[in-house]
């Protein structure tokens, strides 16, 4: 019989042989290729100390071609609980180094466990991928890894916060996962993600791509908006992924974290009455505006490569945390296209799914126009954001800067939406269209009729502009609750979301809605 | 119908193959050669792809500054051969009535600027090349 301290020793070395992964040679390979360990990650993410590991001993249990001799320590993740900033989240780390991360039964039955624990607990779960993909040797049993992954990345969305860290290859099935979460982050230089790679494409279509070119940070963050951050490092990601916890809520029945404010309250800010210029066809960079605005001018963006034209981030009004959204009037005008349409309306309801208040700002000429758009679906596509602003039911607030026409006007979250309060400053200008289309369809006789048909329609634009291009038209009607200074935006908008605190607001029941995806 | 792209002499043409046999269980592999090299002689045309790529293509160590979206250049701001910051205004697009700036990506010189004050461009129309 072994005496306790054997016991004691054979614990220790099984212990020992699971840390080390796919040992000291792989690890050293690792580090080579620029990457942290999965264990080295755990540890920079979560609080000093406070990682837990759970299944440590799990092995796969496949006996086809080499894997009968094969080791797998740990089977390939890291998976367990602990805290950022005190508070509770799990977390599962893919090791590269345990025959490439790949995902077999056991792999996934890890994940599964740490998921259902999160969604039990009401904690956010966070996935650093770093996989070569399905354990092929599995066969099947791996596609049901993947699948019971899925499964429950969608029982959990809008119950918890997901976040998807790619630190390393994401290719194939295994992409799919973090698609369903909220979050995805990215390293320059060392994450990719393609559902088939330069080589699959290559023989299929004959394109030539490099593996950063089709599926690197700056491609999932600049053109295919399938991710939402990026970082030029490990360390500084993991820095973004703890700002990003520090906005949100453990779960969907928990209030956003309030932080005690720094930041004076109700200040005037004089310089926001001159930041807007008078000439509408003057652009200028919205996120002065928000920066001025908000806590500290900290202003978290969300997506900040990805469809500029509308910009979406998280930041704080008085220790309480918001959602903003706000046309770019410097990219694109600051067009409503598909891709702005589709970014905003996924942020919308991710604030709403977690009781984050929405707060909108207005200046946009209207739908991007152009055969590309049409085809592309933008009717469909601008119909989420409808649907997004129109669902949610958190505090919702709008101020209308500057343009606000037509069905870009509505969308933007206006009164008719459900928002619960709408300012406007004094420069808004909301009216069905611009003052130059709509002057040229309603004057069209007296136009075409007169002696001077350049100096009358000049005359019909400017007159069409007095009357219609101002927030007072809407004021009038209610649809504008109050035409503000700038200067008092902050402090509006404070008192607006206190006001706004208690808002309860009940949807007809329903098993879920039909968005148009 | 498969999709095959070709490249002749460096010209690449898109080819649609249909296999004319019959559905048979498992046709001999000599069998489709011969449609293979048929059908590319009928259809086989310059796809527009290529005749599109040259005008939009960055020649080596060159950068093009395309237009974002259709309007009118109102006016430029920079000359040919004139060195530029990252974020300096190269010339203004007026588009969806609103005077866009046209912004240098990069530090760099102008080379060329493709387009003339009131002239109408399209969106990913050539703006200017820089180096």
């Amino acid at each position: 019989m072994e005496t306790m301290e054997q016991k004691l020793e054979i614990l220790r070395q099984k212990r020992e042989e699971v840390r080390l992964g796919g040992g000291e040679k792989r690890i050293k390979k690792q580090h080579e290729s620029g990457k942290l360990t999965a264990r080295e990650r755990i540890e920079k993410l979560l609080d000093e100390g406070s990682f837990v590991e759970i299944d440590a001993f799990v092995e796969h249990r496949c006996i086809d071609f080499d894997m009968a001799d094969t080791k797998a320590p740990g089977e390939g993740v890291v998976t367990g609980y602990g805290t950022i900033n005190g508070r509770l989240v799990f977390v599962f780390a893919q090791d590269f180094t345990v025959i490439g991360g790949s995902l077999g039964e056991m792999h996934a039955a890890k994940i599964c466990k740490i998921m259902d624990m999160a969604m039990k607990m009401g904690a956010p779960i966070i996935g650093l991928n770093d996989s070569g993909g399905a354990r092929i040797q599995e066969g099947v049993d791996a596609l049901k890894g993947y699948g019971e992954i899925f499964f429950r990345n969608t029982l959990a969305s809008g119950v918890i916060p997901q976040i998807s860290v790619i630190l390393g290859p994401c290719a194939g099935g295994a992409v799919y996962s973090p698609a369903l979460t909220d979050f995805i982050f990215m390293v320059d230089g060392i994450s990719k993600m393609f559902i088939t790679g330069p080589q699959v494409i290559k023989a299929v279509t004959g394109e030539e791509v490099s593996p950063e070119e089709l599926g690197g940070g700056l491609a999932h963050n600049q053109k295919s908006g399938v991710a939402h951050f990026l970082a030029s490092s490990e360390e500084e990601c993991i820095e973004s992924i703890k700002k990003l916890l520090s906005y949100i809520p453990s779960n969907n029945l928990e209030d956003p974290p309030y932080v005690e404010p720094s930041d004076e309250a109700y200040k005037i800010i004089e310089e926001l009455n001159t930041l807007i210029p008078t000439d509408p066809n003057k652009p200028y960079d919205m996120k002065e505006l928000i920066k001025k605005v908000v806590d500290d001018g900290d202003f978290f963006e969300v997506q900040p490569h990805y469809a500029q034209n509308m910009i979406t981030g998280f930041a704080r009004l008085n220790g309480r945390s918001v959602g903003i959204l706000a046309n770019q009037p410097k990219v694109l005008a600051g067009c409503l296209d598909i891709n702005a349409s589709d970014k905003a309306a996924r942020f919308v309801r991710f604030c709403d799914a977690f009781n984050i208040p929405l707060i909108t700002f207005t200046d946009t000429p209207g739908y991007l126009p152009g055969v590309a758009q049409e085809h592309g679906g933008i009717i469909r596509h601008g119909a989420k954001l409808l649907y997004a602003y129109s669902e949610a039911t958190v505090p919702k607030i709008t101020v209308i800067v500057r343009k606000a026409y037509g069905g870009a006007y509505i969308a933007m979250c206006s009164r008719h939406l459900g928002a619960d309060q709408v300012f406007a400053f004094p420069t808004a200008e909301i009216a069905v269209m611009g003052p130059e289309g709509a002057a040229n369809i309603i004057f069209k006789k007296e136009i075409e009729e007169s002696a001077d048909p350049i100096a009358t329609r000049k005359e019909k634009i400017e007159e069409y502009r007095d009357k219609f291009a101002n927030p007072y038209q809407a004021a009038k009607r209610g649809y504008v609750d109050d035409v503000i200074e700038p200067s008092t935006t902050r402090i509006r908008l404070i008192s607006a979301l206190e006001m706004l605190a208690s808002k309860r607001e009940k949807r007809p029941a329903k098993k879920h809605g039909n968005m148009p995806v | 119908m498969k999709k095959y792209r070709i490249t002749v002499n460096g010209k690449t043409y898109e080819v649609e193959v249909e296999e004319i046999t019959a559905p048979a269980p498992a046709p001999k592999k000599e069998t489709p050669s011969v449609s293979t090299i048929e059908a590319p002689k009928a259809k086989a045309e310059p796809a527009p792809t290529p005749a599109a790529t040259p005008k939009k293509a960055t020649p080596a160590g060159k950068l093009t500054i395309n237009a974002p979206m259709p309007g009118t250049i109102l006016s430029i701001k920079a000359k040919p051969g004139s060195a530029v910051k990252k974020g300096q205004v190269i010339m203004i697009l007026e588009a969806m009535k609103m005077e866009n700036e046209i912004l240098a990506p990069q530090d760099g010189k102008i080379l060329s600027i493709e387009v003339t004050e009131g002239s109408s461009v399209n969106t990913g129309d050539i703006l200017a090349v820089m180096e």
